[in-house]
C-alpha cells in the first residue's frame, strides 16, 4: 500500500512538545510510506490540487500527523475520494490525544505514526502487560468524588485509604446550598455519605493529610502520607466548642470563602467529618510564638486533647491502586480588573454567594449587601454582611463566563457557570421576589438531562437574560453600574444594580501540578490530569494502577464528576478481583508498539 | 430588498490586514468595552458579524469604521483574540478602496508590490522631470537666485511659465498636484456620500440636519477630539501633533513657498513655523515607527504594508525636506539642490497615491463620517419612536 504522511498542526498546547522534524525523517523510512510532507501550522487545505498530487504519486492511504489532525479530516478525504481513492483510508495520527504533548514527546508521536501508516487504533497497539495487585487503594481528595470512589471500594469489602487536605472532608459540594437542576439540598445528598465514610470498617480516613511521596510501581506502590499537626486528638475531640470560645484569633473561614471569620482552632463547619476540632498553625498565636504567647485553648480544653507542641508525622502504606480526586479550585476574579472584584464590595463571586444564600451560611441564608463596619481590632473600616442590618439588594447581575471562555484567562468552558448561575437567579428570585435579575451570558450552556428545561423554567421565572458579555462593572453614586451589549436587540445596555455576581470558572488546584510531577502524569495545556483515552478509557492514566475521578480530570458537574467516581471503583476492583492490573502505557518502548501493530496487522 | 450575501467577504478582507474575524463568538465584549460606541452605532462587534455574514453592502453603507479612532482596547479584552480593533482598521482599508471608483485604490492595498511599483514609477518620472527642467533651465551649483536649479524667479511678461520650471512654475506644479488630489478624493467622497447617505431607502435625511452638523467636518478634522475620548490620550496627542504639524507645514508650502526659499532676506518667522512643523513630523512618524518594529502598543501590532510604505514616504520626505535646509544654509548647493529632487520625488508619490487612494484619504473620510453618522442620529431620533433600554428600572 502507497501511503502519505501529511503533517499538520493546529496550533494546540506546547508547540515544542515533539521534534517534528525528527517524526517526519520516521515516517519517510516506515514501510509504504511514499511522499511526507510538512504543511506547517493551520494550513488551508485545497482539496483539488491535493487530490492531483495524490494522484500522480498514486496515494492510497492518508495519515494526517499532528496535536490535532481530526481538524484537517474533511480536506483530506474529499481529496482522496476526488482522486479515485478510498476515502476511508485517511487515518488519524494524534499526537496530543495520545499523549505526546507531554512527557513521552517525539517518541511517543512516531509510535502514533507508526499505527495510523499500519491502519490500527493506537490503544489496540500500545497496551501494556499486566502486573500483580496489592488489594489496598489510596484516594487522594475527599470530595465528593473520593467520597463516592471510597464507599464503592470500601463496600466491596476492600481497604480503601482516603486522605484529605482540610480538617474535613466534604470538598466544594459541602459548601454548595442547592444542586441544579433538580434544586435538591446539596447537604442532604452529601452529609450521609459523609458519615458514611467516617463510619466505614473498611475505609482508613485521614483528614489533614497529604501525600507527600509515591515510589514503586503498578500494582505496589508505597506511599508516604504526612499527617500534619492537627494538634487535636482527633479520638478524643467531642467537639464543645470550649477552645474556639477562648481563642482570641481571628482569620477568614475557608470554608465560608472568607464572608466570615473563624478563629484559630476550628470546626471547618458544624457537619465536619470528622467531628474534631483543628489547630491552623499558620495562624495560631502559640504555634507562630514558638510556645512563647498564648495557649488558652489547651488550658479550657476539658479533655485536654490539646496538644499544640504536636509535630507532622510521617506515616507509609502500600497501596496497589491510587485514585486522584483533588478536585479544583476557582478562578481568582482579583485578576480580571474590570470587573471590580476586590475594590466594590458587593461584587462577589459564585462561591461566595453560594455561601451568602446558604442556610448553615453567615447570614442564614437571607441574601443581603454587605453593610460598612468600623472594626476595633484592625482600627480600620470594613465591609460585612449583617443579616439584621444589611439591605436586600434590589437588583443582582450575573455575570457568565469569569474567567473562562477568554483568551486572556482560560481558553476552556468551565462547564458548570451558566447552569449555576440559574440556580442563583432561581434562588434570588424565590428569596426576594421583588428584586430584579439580571443574567449576562455569551451562550446558554445547558447540556444535560433536564437542564434546559430548568433554564427555561428560570427565564419564565422572570430573570432577566441578557445575551452578551459584561465589559465592566464600575462605581457611580454608591451603587455598582454595568455595562455590556445586549446582542439579539443589538443596544448597549449600562445600569446600576446592588449586587453583582461573578459565575466564576474552575482552575486545577495548586496540589495538581505537584501531584503530576509526582507521579510522573500528564497534564493537558490547562493542568487537568490527563486521561489515556478521552472516550475510551476517561478514568485510566498513562500509568497503570493510577486514576482520576471529578474534577482534577477537567470541569464536570456533580452527577458526572459521581458518575466517574464510580467507574473508578469498578477499575479499580477488577483489578484487585483478578489480582492484576495493567502496567504503565508511558513505560511501553517505540519498538514494542511497532511490533504490537505489526502484529495486529497480520491477524 | 433582498439581502445579498458574498460568503468569501472574509478571505477578500485577509488582503486589507483581519485574519481572525472567524475567531469572534459575539460575547460583545469589544463593544461594551469601547468608549466611543453608542447604541446608535454598535461596533465593532455589528461589523465583525456583518463580516462573518459577508453582508456587504451593510459593510459598504457602514460608517463605523471611521467613527473607530483604534485605541485596540477591545482587541487587548477580546476573549477570542480576534483582534477587533485591526477588523475595524481593515474595513477602513477597504471602505477606501469601495469608495474609490478609478480602482487604484483596490489595486495598491491588495498588492504591495503594486503599490511599490506605482511609488517607484511616479518617483522616477517626477525626478526625470524636475532633472531635465533643472539642466535646461538652471544650474545645479545654484540652489537660489536668477540661475537656480529648481527655483529661478523667471517669467513670461509677467505671467509664471511653467514649462521653464521657475520659481512660480513649481509653485503652479503644488496646486495643479492639489487640484488633482482634490478631484480624486472629492469624487471619492461623493460616493461615500452615496454609499452611506444617499441611496439609503429607509430614512429621508433632510437639509436642515446636513446643514445644522456641518461644523463637525472642522471640528473634527481640527481637534480630533473624538481621539481623545479614548482611555488613553497619548496616541490622540501624538496624531493631533503629527496631523497638525502636516497641515502646517502643507499651508507653507501651498501659500507661502517663496518665503520658504531661503535668500539673502531670510524671513525667520516662516522657518520658525517651518522648523516646528519639520521637527514635529519627524518626531513623530520616528516615534510611531518605532512602535510599529517594537509593537509597543496594541494599535501598532499589526502592520499592513501600506503602512510601512507610507511611513517611509513620510520619513524621506521630511528628512530630505530639512536636509536641502541645511544643506544649503551651509553652503553646498550641489547637494541641497539633490536634496530638493529627491525630496519631489517622495512628495510625489506619497501625495499622490496615499490622499486619494490609501492611508491618508481618511483626512478626509473620518470627519465626514461623523458628519455623517450625526446626520443620520438626529434623523433617527426625529423618525422612530425611542425604546425603553434594559435595565431603565434600575436607573430610575
Amino acid at each position: 500500500m502507497r501511503i502519505g504522511v501529511y503533517l499538520c498542526q493546529a496550533g494546540i498546547g506546547d508547540p515544542d512538545a515533539v521534534d517534528l522534524h525528527s517524526i517526519a525523517g520516521y515516517a519517510a523510512n516506515l514501510p509504504g510510506v511514499e511522499v511526507v510532507k510538512d504543511l506547517g501550522k493551520l494550513p488551508r487545505i485545497d482539496p483539488k490540487v491535493l487530490a492531483d498530487e495524490i494522484k500522480s504519486s498514486k496515494i492510497e492511504r492518508i495519515v494526517i500527523a499532528g496535536d490535532s489532525p481530526g481538524f484537517f479530516k474533511p480536506g483530506f478525504t474529499r481529496a482522496l475520494a476526488l482522486a479515485g481513492g478510498d476515502p476511508t483510508e485517511v487515518k488519524l495520527a494524534s499526537f496530543r490525544e495520545y499523549g505526546a504533548s507531554t512527557g513521552a514527546g517525539t517518541d511517543r508521536a512516531k509510535s502514533v505514526l507508526a499505527c495510523a501508516t499500519l491502519g490500527v487504533p493506537f490503544p489496540l497497539a500500545a497496551v501494556p502487560d499486566t502486573t500483580a495487585v496489592h488489594p489496598d487503594t489510596l484516594v487522594v481528595g475527599g470530595g465528593v468524588a473520593g467520597i463516592q470512589a471510597a464507599l464503592e471500594i470500601g463496600d466491596a469489602g476492600k481497604k480503601v485509604y482516603l486522605v484529605e487536605r482540610t480538617g474535613t472532608i466534604g470538598g466544594h459540594m459541602a459548601q454548595f446550598d442547592k444542586t441544579f437542576p433538580t434544586l435538591d439540598c446539596a447537604a442532604c445528598i452529601l452529609t450521609p455519605k459523609m458519615v458514611a465514610v467516617g463510619q466505614h470498617e473498611m475505609i482508613d480516613l485521614m483528614t489533614y493529610c497529604e501525600v507527600d511521596d509515591v515510589s514503586g510501581s503498578p500494582g505496589s506502590y508505597k506511599v508516604k502520607i504526612r499527617k500534619k499537626a492537627r494538634r487535636v486528638d482527633e479520638d478524643a475531640c467531642v467537639a464543645c466548642h470550649d477552645c474556639a470560645a477562648v481563642c482570641p484569633v481571628r482569620v477568614p473561614s475557608e470554608f465560608d470563602n472568607g464572608i466570615v471569620e473563624r478563629k484559630a482552632v476550628y470546626m471547618p463547619f458544624p457537619q465536619a467529618v470528622p467531628n474534631v476540632y483543628v489547630v491552623d498553625g499558620d495562624s495560631c498565636t502559640y504555634v507562630q510564638s514558638d510556645g512563647k504567647k498564648c495557649g488558652v485553648c489547651a488550658k479550657k480544653c476539658p479533655k485536654e486533647c490539646i496538644d499544640l507542641d504536636q509535630t507532622d508525622e510521617i506515616v507509609e502504606i502500600e497501596v496497589g491502586n491510587i485514585i486522584l480526586a483533588v478536585g479544583y479550585e476557582v478562578y481568582d476574579a482579583h485578576k480580571i480588573e474590570r470587573y471590580g472584584y476586590g475594590a466594590l464590595p458587593n461584587v462577589l463571586t459564585a462561591l461566595e454567594f453560594e455561601r451568602l444564600t446558604n442556610a448553615s451560611g453567615p447570614t442564614g441564608g437571607k441574601i443581603v449587601c454587605k453593610t460598612k463596619r468600623f472594626n476595633k481590632r484592625k482600627k480600620a473600616d470594613e465591609w460585612v454582611f449583617d443579616a439584621d442590618e444589611g439591605e436586600s439588594p434590589k437588583s443582582i447581575a450575573i455575570v457568565h463566563c469569569v474567567g473562562s471562555r477568554d483568551a486572556n484567562h482560560n481558553p476552556y468552558c468551565s462547564r458548570v457557570c451558566c447552569m449555576y448561575s440559574l440556580k442563583f437567579a432561581h434562588l434570588v428570585t424565590e428569596k426576594l421576589p421583588d428584586a430584579d435579575c439580571y443574567e449576562f451570558y455569551i451562550d446558554m450552556r445547558a447540556f444535560g438531562k433536564g437542564y434546559e428545561e430548568f433554564a427555561d423554567r428560570i427565564k419564565a421565572e422572570g430573570t432577566f437574560v441578557i445575551r452578551g458579555r459584561t465589559a465592566k462593572v464600575h462605581e457611580a453614586d454608591g451603587r455598582l453600574v454595568i455595562r455590556g451589549e445586549e446582542i439579539v436587540e443589538e443596544e448597549l445596555v449600562e445600569f446600576p444594580v446592588d449586587m453583582v455576581l461573578l459565575s466564576v470558572g474552575l482552575v486545577p488546584t495548586a496540589d495538581s501540578a505537584r501531584l503530576a510531577a509526582m507521579l510522573g502524569l500528564a497534564t493537558d495545556g490547562d493542568g487537568w490530569f490527563s486521561e489515556l483515552d478521552y472516550n475510551a478509557a476517561p478514568t485510566e492514566t498513562e500509568r497503570g494502577g493510577i486514576y482520576v475521578a471529578g474534577l482534577c480530570q477537567g470541569p464536570k458537574d456533580i452527577p458526572d464528576t459521581v458518575a466517574q467516581a464510580s467507574a473508578v471503583a469498578a477499575g479499580v476492583l477488577k483489578s484487585i478481583a483478578i489480582g492484576r492490573g495493567l502496567d504503565s502505557r508511558a513505560d511501553l518502548s517505540l519498538s514494542d508498539i511497532e511490533a504490537r501493530a505489526a502484529s495486529l496487522t497480520r491477524a | 430588498m433582498a439581502i445579498r450575501a458574498n460568503p468569501k467577504l472574509i478571505y477578500e478582507l485577509e488582503k486589507y490586514g483581519a485574519d481572525d474575524v472567524s475567531k469572534c463568538y459575539h460575547c460583545g465584549n469589544c463593544s461594551a468595552t469601547c468608549p466611543l460606541t453608542s447604541s446608535d452605532s454598535i461596533f465593532p462587534r455589528r461589523d465583525m458579524r456583518n463580516l462573518q455574514m459577508g453582508l456587504e453592502s451593510n459593510l459598504e453603507s457602514s460608517v463605523d469604521p471611521w467613527l473607530c479612532y483604534y485605541c485596540g482596547q477591545c482587541s487587548d479584552e477580546c476573549p477570542r483574540d480576534a483582534e477587533p480593533g485591526e477588523t475595524m482598521m481593515s474595513l477602513r482599508r477597504w471602505l477606501t478602496s469601495r469608495y474609490d471608483w478609478t480602482g487604484i485604490s483596490r489595486l495598491i492595498y491588495r498588492s504591495w508590490k503594486a503599490e511599490l511599483s506605482a511609488i517607484v514609477f511616479l518617483a522616477i518620472i517626477t525626478g526625470i522631470f524636475f532633472l531635465a527642467m533643472g539642466f535646461w533651465k538652471g544650474d545645479i551649483h545654484d540652489y537660489d537666485g536668477a540661475n537656480a536649479f529648481l527655483q529661478s524667479g523667471e517669467s513670461w511678461y509677467g505671467i509664471p511659465v511653467f514649462w521653464r520650471m521657475s520659481g512660480w512654475g513649481i509653485h503652479l506644479f503644488d496646486w495643479l498636484l492639489a487640484a488633482v488630489l482634490v478631484f480624486f478624493l472629492g469624487t471619492n467622497c461623493i460616493r461615500m456620500w452615496w454609499f452611506s447617505m444617499g441611496r439609503d431607502r429607509d430614512l429621508h435625511f433632510s437639509l436642515w440636519a446636513y446643514v445644522k452638523n456641518i461644523w463637525l467636518l472642522p471640528f473634527h478634522f481640527f481637534t480630533q477630539k473624538r481621539y481623545a475620548t479614548c482611555e488613553r490620550k497619548t496616541p490622540w496627542a501624538i496624531h493631533l501633533w503629527l496631523m497638525l504639524s502636516y497641515v502646517t507645514m502643507l499651508i507653507l508650502i501651498m501659500v507661502f513657498l517663496e518665503l520658504m526659499w531661503s535668500g539673502p532676506g531670510v524671513d525667520w518667522r516662516v522657518h520658525a513655523f517651518g522648523l516646528t512643523a519639520a521637527g514635529g513630523l519627524l518626531i513623530t512618524s520616528l516615534y510611531v515607527l518605532r512602535g510599529r518594529v517594537v509593537k509597543t502598543e496594541t494599535h501598532y501590532k499589526y502592520s499592513h504594508e501600506s503602512d510601512w510604505m507610507f511611513l517611509i514616504l513620510l520619513l524621506v520626505v521630511t528628512c530630505t525636506g530639512i536636509l536641502q535646509f541645511f544643506l544649503h544654509r551651509f553652503g553646498s548647493d550641489v547637494a541641497a539642490n539633490i536634496a530638493y529632487v529627491v525630496h519631489l520625488m517622495a512628495v510625489v508619490p506619497m501625495l499622490g497615491l496615499e490622499v486619494p487612494f490609501s492611508k491618508w484619504s481618511h483626512l478626509a473620510y473620518r470627519p465626514l463620517g461623523m458628519y455623517f453618522h450625526h446626520v443620520r442620529e438626529d434623523t433617527v431620533a426625529a423618525e422612530q419612536p425611542v425604546r425603553e433600554p434594559l435595565g431603565a428600572a434600575q436607573a430610575a
